[in-house]
């Protein structure tokens, strides 16, 4: 019986008094200590926390071995086995863990606005906050850094490139028709409204091998996963009056979005005098429907529809008729659709992306009453597969696939073509430490019509100079497929194709940031058109002459981007400017010469301030584009005539206030406050002895209008504007 | 005589830690909680994190405890609002949200979660209103709904929600006529509100006292 009483008191005895002190210091990397940390032996109670030089001390009961752990904000958690016989010090040094700040990020050609990442440029609200961009994204961009502004055509001309090689692609599907009809001399808004998306990607070249068919660059937008608002909304304004309905379901499994709307240009027409002489006034109508499903936890479906319908008809400037003028008119329809599908798996270490979308766009279009009509068709698929691998390496592979059916009347001929284009695509994302990162892509695609293929590598890297900048650089080759224009009368060209080379530095630093960024982008296998007449300039001609592939041209240049939200108190301000020298062989060119949408320097200033007593945000904008090339049969060079430059200031504000309790938005804007008679291009008579200014479709003009939310819940925070 | 010690001491091993352990874990939570009650608005970050780590600490020893998790997370939250820049906020607050994932997965639907769920929002919707409404208000307002309904006698959706009303500007539908019903609201649970056990969330009535004051 004795030795069992005396095994038990020993164990017993030796639990009471061999109490261990633990003590050391926790210091990072450098050496410098790190008060606060948690530092505690694995299932015990036992442990304590740093003091301010870093050092902790605790006892425990624990007798033989134990883990201990240690664990810092934005650190990697340390463990570290420790036989509790003897107490000498111990030393830990922990690792910074990786986040935005401390961890390079590829940025070479790229200008994000996210609400997901907190360390991008812009934020989604700046495009419907800046004076100038009229809550349109293609203006918005417009303003950034790399972009000319052409005021008499529609979409993106980044970096020397034309309005046809940037494309829109929203959740990874191309959109064919992402503007609205477009009219002779008029720049037309973007079909879609910025609170749509939750996130916007403009590229400015070199962009990632997930995308192609873009010669420059590709505006990126993501739709948002949930509604912004509960309930029924209605908006006036002096061009269209529209409803809203959103809501979601309790579970938050599911919500819906619906919009209609009619619009009608008249008012806005007798109130701002037009430089355009309306025969019809844009007349038009909409709706589309959203809807969300969550069917599991990690899944997401998401669809959504639009319907529209616009008429129109002007009698437009053209030199090249006796009456000088011709009628045009225009009735429009566009059906777009799409849906995808993500999910992941893995504890989000796969990640698929998927989707299919479907538009239709008809144009019933007369020139002088002859029939100019077109239509367009395209289906697509989409399907992507991200494997996430530690240290922020990733991988991923996906295809897509689409078939596009393009016709058009060109005064009683009928021409039509369609193209299946499928792509393959891979990335790779790789993380050398925190300071090194490489993305290295290969796209894959082939086009039915032209029957060719292309191969086009992409690679983009990033170094961490410092705490808050790095240097990027971008590398690529683009294909595009030649303008159908072309192809209606020749299948045997070949794909056009850009290399671009951009090296890029940024500093982001307690809310200022300045990135310059340097570009050479060269252009091989251009489309060249032989007419075997004199050079026509006008753009609505058909391209009817013989064709090859034998052009080309280069673009380079540099552009800066400055933003301070800090100085100030309450002011938001940045400043673009960008420079660009850019010639080509192409089109009808006979000599390489600079085309007439480039203008060499765009300088653009915005500035914003919330004042808080009147709740009313202010924003200003101006801009400056130098003259752009135009064409005069009477000049012995080619192009070398540039037109005056182009200047904008404008104004805009927007109000929050309740009315019986019920949210209102008003907001006014003006454009051109300073009634410039900005001139885009000019046009001359056949014989060459007249010439006729081609400007804004108004000087100066200004737009009101307002909402208001008809239900309780439309909850809005203090700085909602 | 042999298998007997064995079993002693076996059991010895196995039970008494149980019940040392369940009394050591009340007197750790308790003792956390007083510490963290003791705390004021001038409360330096530095204690606020002893804080979070002792009730970190427990969450590693009790990793069927929802508590330490939701304690911890809360302490972050007040760590949030102490942050000298954004980043530092968002550092905070993404560990609040990491402990708030922990204690669902422990403690699915429950109402005190969903009050924090909503405070974590709110806190990141402070660190830069102006760019982050649109995403973290709805996801506020969502907690405290799903608060509210999972228990209705509970007030700390009210307080949350009568707090950010009084901080809002009467043209953005704040102020105290707004505020003011949903603060009495809350003051009136506090009267009946008797939390499941002492180491239930019990804060909030002393946050309300000084805006109350307002509403006369």
């Amino acid at each position: 019986m004795k030795p069992v009483y005396f095994l038990v008191g020993l164990l017993l005895s030796s639990a009471a008094t061999a109490q261990i002190k633990l003590t050391g210091r926790v210091l990072d990397q450098k050496g410098h200590a790190l008060p606060g940390a948690n530092v505690f032996l694995r299932g015990t109670y036992d442990g304590g926390n740093t003091d301010s030089t870093g050092t902790f001390q605790f006892t425990t009961l624990r007798s033989d071995t134990a883990t201990l752990l240690v664990s810092y904000i934005g650190y990697e958690s340390f463990s570290q086995k420790l036989t509790l016989d003897k107490s000498t010090p111990l030393i830990i040094r922990l690792q910074e863990a990786a986040n935005e700040l401390n961890t390079v990020v590829i940025t070479a050609g790229s200008f994000e606005a996210s609400d997901e990442k907190r360390m991008t440029m812009l934020k989604p609200m700046d495009i419907v906050t800046t004076a100038g961009a009229n809550a349109d994204i293609t203006a918005a961009m417009n303003l950034l850094p790399g972009t000319q502004r052409v005021g008499e055509q529609t979409g993106l001309f980044v970096r020397g490139g034309s309005g046809e090689e940037a494309k829109v692609v929203i959740d990874g599907m191309i959109v064919q028709n992402p503007y609205f009809s477009s009219m002779p001399d008029v720049q037309s808004r973007g079909r879609f409204q910025p609170f749509m998306f939750k996130g916007t990607s403009f590229s400015t070249g070199g962009y990632s091998a997930q995308y192609g068919q873009a010669l420059s660059s590709v505006l990126l937008l993501n739709t948002t996963d949930k509604t912004q608002n509960e309930g029924l909304g209605l908006s006036v304004n002096l061009a269209n009056t529209g409803l809203s309905y959103d809501h979601t379901d309790r579970a938050d499994k599911s919500s819906i979005s619906a919009t209609a709307y009619y619009g009608n240009l008249k008012p806005l027409f007798t109130l701002v005098r037009q430089n355009i002489d309306w025969t019809k006034v844009p007349e038009f109508a909409g709706t589309s429907l959203t809807h969300r499903l969550r069917p599991s936890k990690t899944g997401m479906l998401k669809f959504y529809g639009m319907y529209s319908a616009s008429q129109l008809g002007i009698n437009f400037i053209d030199p090249s008729s006796d009456a000088g003028k011709t009628a045009f008119n225009q009735q429009n329809t566009n059906f777009f659709t799409t849906s995808t599908y993500t999910d992941s798996w893995a504890d989000g270490r796969w990640l698929l992306y998927s989707g299919l979308s479907y538009s239709y766009d008809t144009d019933a279009t007369t020139f002088d009453a002859y029939d100019f009509g077109r239509s367009s068709e395209r289906l697509q698929g989409r399907a992507v597969l991200t494997r996430l691998l530690p240290r922020n390496n990733s991988f991923l592979f996906g295809t897509e696939a689409s078939r596009v059916t393009l016709r058009n009347t060109v005064m009683g001929t009928r021409y039509a073509l369609h193209d299946n284009y499928a792509a393959l695509f891979v990335e790779s994302q790789t993380y050398l430490g925190r300071n090194l990162a490489i993305q290295l892509g290969l796209r894959g695609e082939y086009s039915s019509v032209i029957d060719r293929f292309n191969l086009a590598p992409r690679l983009s890297m990033a170094y961490k100079t410092g705490l808050y900048s790095q240097v990027s650089l971008a590398y690529g080759q683009f294909y595009q497929t030649p303008d159908y224009r072309y192809l209606y009368l020749n299948r045997t060209l070949t794909y056009e194709r850009a290399d671009h080379l951009i090296l890029n530095y940024q500093i982001i630093r307690n809310k200022r940031t300045f990135r310059i960024e340097t570009f050479y982008k060269n252009y091989a296998e251009l489309v060249r058109e032989f007419t075997g007449q004199p050079y026509d300039a006008n753009p609505y001609r058909f391209p009817i002459g013989q064709t090859d592939n034998s052009g080309n041209g280069y673009a380079q240049g540099f552009d800066i981007f400055w933003r301070d939200q800090k100085t100030i108190n309450g002011l938001d301000y940045w400043v673009t400017y960008s420079y660009v020298d850019s010639k080509r062989l192409f089109q009808q060119f006979s000599v390489t010469a600079t085309p007439t949408f480039i203008s060499t320097h765009n300088i653009s200033l915005i500035g914003k301030r919330y004042f808080e007593k009147i709740s009313t945000n202010i924003g200003l904008t101006y801009t400056i584009s130098s003259g752009r090339p135009y064409y005069n049969p009477n000049s012995e060079t080619f192009l070398a005539d540039r037109t005056p430059m182009v200047n904008n200031l404008s104004f805009s504000a927007s109000h929050i206030t309740r009315i019986h309790k019920n949210l209102v938005v008003l907001y006014a804007s003006a454009d051109n406050i300073l009634n410039t008679h900005n001139v885009y291009t000019y046009r001359y008579t056949p014989d060459g002895k007249t010439r006729y200014a081609v400007g804004p479709q108004s000087y100066r003009s200004f737009f009101v209008g307002g909402m208001i939310m008809l239900s309780r819940k439309a909850k809005v925070n203090v700085k909602d504007l | 005589m042999k298998t007997l010690v064995i079993l002693l001491i076996s059991t010895l091993g196995t039970v008494a830690p149980v019940w040392a352990q369940s009394d050591q874990y009340k007197q750790a939570m308790s003792q956390a909680i007083g510490n963290l009650q003791t705390q004021t608005l001038q409360t330096s970050a530095a204690d606020l994190q002893a804080i979070a780590n002792q009730f970190e600490r427990i969450a590693s020893v009790e990793t069927k405890e929802w508590l330490p998790r939701y304690y911890a997370g809360l302490v972050y939250v007040y760590l949030g609002f102490t942050g000298k820049d954004e980043a530092a906020k968002d550092k905070y607050l993404d560990q609040a949200d990491a402990h708030l994932k922990a204690a669902e997965a422990l403690a699915p639907d429950n109402d005190e979660l969903a009050v924090l769920k909503a405070y974590i929002a709110q806190s990141r919707m402070v660190v830069d209103p102006m760019n982050r409404w649109q995403q973290y208000g709805p996801l506020a307002q969502a907690g405290i709904e799903k608060a509210k309904s999972l228990n209705a006698a509970n007030p700390r959706p009210y307080v949350l929600e009568g707090t950010s009303l009084m901080y809002t500007p009467e043209q953005f539908g704040g102020g105290p006529t707004t505020a003011c019903p949903v603060l009495k609201q809350a003051a009136e649970k506090f009267t009946t509100f008797k939390p499941a056990s002492d180491l239930s969330p019990n804060w909030g009535q002393k946050q309300i006292e000084p805006l109350l004051a307002k509403c006369k």
